[in-house]
């Protein structure tokens, strides 16, 4: 006994250590499925606020900034109505039912927190559960890819960037439709990696990256990137670099896209599988 | 002893809020983030038992954490740095050894003396926490060039700071 009471004492520090580091580890493993996290969750509503006061602050900053971007992307909108009133006389459904022709339902969201310089990144948005956000739901930014819902409270979600190792997305390029599985390999944070690109498939510089909409997240044809270099890797597939369009550094509002006959198309695929 | 408390629970909120409102919005080309918060554990009384250094560091990582969303990693990495904090102060100790009583400042022990500790600390510091974020050994030597930079930035930071507490 007496023993074991020098050795507690001698090594008490090195306890104390081991004892706080397995605390830390814990909290890292199960911290990094993020939205599992409840202690941080609930402590997080704290600091939220002070990041939203943050975030108030530096968008008087960019206002000027914002309203053209809001201007040119009404713009855009405006020609986008105009095309598709033209086409709604040529196409005809079955059963005339005007909500089975809005497969996306798009909701706006500010961004109040954002990381680019870490290996996993995630952003926060001012919106939640309570505005229909839910998780596996698209974000995009000026029509182009900006990361997937991943956790949601009452009324801010987590989202996880398109500059996250853990972050995969199905992605062709637009002139030919080859598609191929795009992630983010760390480094910079403008350049993402487009990979299982064949060899015989020609590819230039300056190309156009788009989604595929194969994981029913994305809308389909939505921006990614532009082709910045490629090389070939391994035998048979392309290394292409992406140049990404979001720019994340100054990511501020973004639209989260959610597919409203997702359920449906999982359901059908799962039926043969 | 309550003066020394309430001087340190400044120190420690204003490190904390200039981390959080100004440090963690730095970020240049993804590569550079300082973390000056570690000034805090730097500047303990050298006296303070090893299990309260713990203790504080362990605080200091979590709050971090919470701000930044990275459950873990910072208070991970800070309760190392509070752990091998003795051993730093041991191999960089002055000829004549500590004064009884003092804080490990610039202004007692002169800028090299400082210099070292702060950047041996610092270095261990950021190493841990860099190599937690990633995980893993691939990417090993760009990993390593993130933590020689981010040491190089926030030791500029920790010595500007350190230099005006001089100044006054």
């Amino acid at each position: 006994m007496r023993n074991l009471l020098n050795f507690l004492a001698r090594y008490s520090n090195l306890i104390i250590f081991l004892i706080l580091e397995g605390i830390a580890f814990y909290l890292l493993s199960t911290g990094n499925s993020y939205h599992n996290s409840r202690l941080v969750n609930g402590v997080r509503g704290i600091t939220r606020g002070i990041e939203e006061k943050i975030n108030h602050t530096r968008s008087y900053l960019s206002l000027r900034f914002i309203n053209e971007t809001l201007a040119a992307e009404n713009v855009t909108l405006r020609n986008t109505i105009a095309k598709l009133a033209r086409r709604e006389n040529s196409l005809f459904f079955s059963v005339n039912d005007s909500v089975n022709k809005q497969q996306y339902l798009h909701t706006s969201a500010e961004v109040i927190e954002n990381s680019i310089n870490r290996q996993k990144n995630f952003f926060t948005i001012n919106k939640g559960e309570s505005q229909g956000i839910k998780v596996d739901m698209a974000v995009i930014s000026e029509n182009s890819v900006a990361g997937v819902i991943v956790g949601c409270s009452k009324n801010y979600s987590v989202v996880m960037s398109l500059l996250n190792f853990n972050f995969k997305l199905s992605a062709r390029i637009k002139s030919n439709g080859y598609f191929g599985s795009l992630s983010w390999d760390g480094r910079d944070y403008r350049y993402a990696v487009l990979s299982e690109i064949p060899q015989h498939v020609l590819v230039n510089v300056g190309d156009t990256i788009e989604t595929t909409g194969y994981s029913a997240i994305f809308p389909e044809g939505a921006m990614v990137g532009t082709v910045s270099d490629y090389e070939k890797f391994g035998g048979d597939f392309y290394k292409i670099t992406v140049l990404v369009a979001t720019d994340f550094k100054k990511l501020h509002f973004v639209d989260v896209i959610g597919n409203m006959k997702k359920t449906e198309q999982l359901e059908l695929e799962k039926l043969f599988q | 002893m309550i003066n020394s408390i309430l001087r340190f629970g400044l120190i420690f909120i204003l490190l904390i809020l200039l981390q959080v409102l100004l440090f963690n919005n730095i970020q240049f080309s993804g590569y550079v983030n300082p973390y000056v918060y570690i000034l805090f554990i730097l500047l303990l009384p050298i006296e303070l038992p090893s299990w309260l250094l713990l203790l504080l560091s362990f605080a200091t990582g979590l709050i971090i954490d919470f701000f930044t969303g990275s459950p873990g990693m910072h208070t991970s990495a800070t309760v190392l740095a509070g752990f091998v904090r003795p051993y730093v102060l041991r191999i960089v100790s002055p000829k004549d050894g500590y004064e009884s009583g003092s804080d490990p400042s610039m202004l007692i022990y002169g800028f090299r003396w400082f210099f070292s500790y702060a950047l041996l600390m610092v270095l261990v510091h950021h190493t841990a926490l860099f190599y937690l974020e990633v995980f893993r050994f691939t990417d090993f030597f760009r990993t390593m060039l993130r933590v020689l930079l981010s040491t190089l930035f926030s030791m500029t930071f920790i010595l500007l700071i350190e230099f005006y507490r001089r100044g006054k």
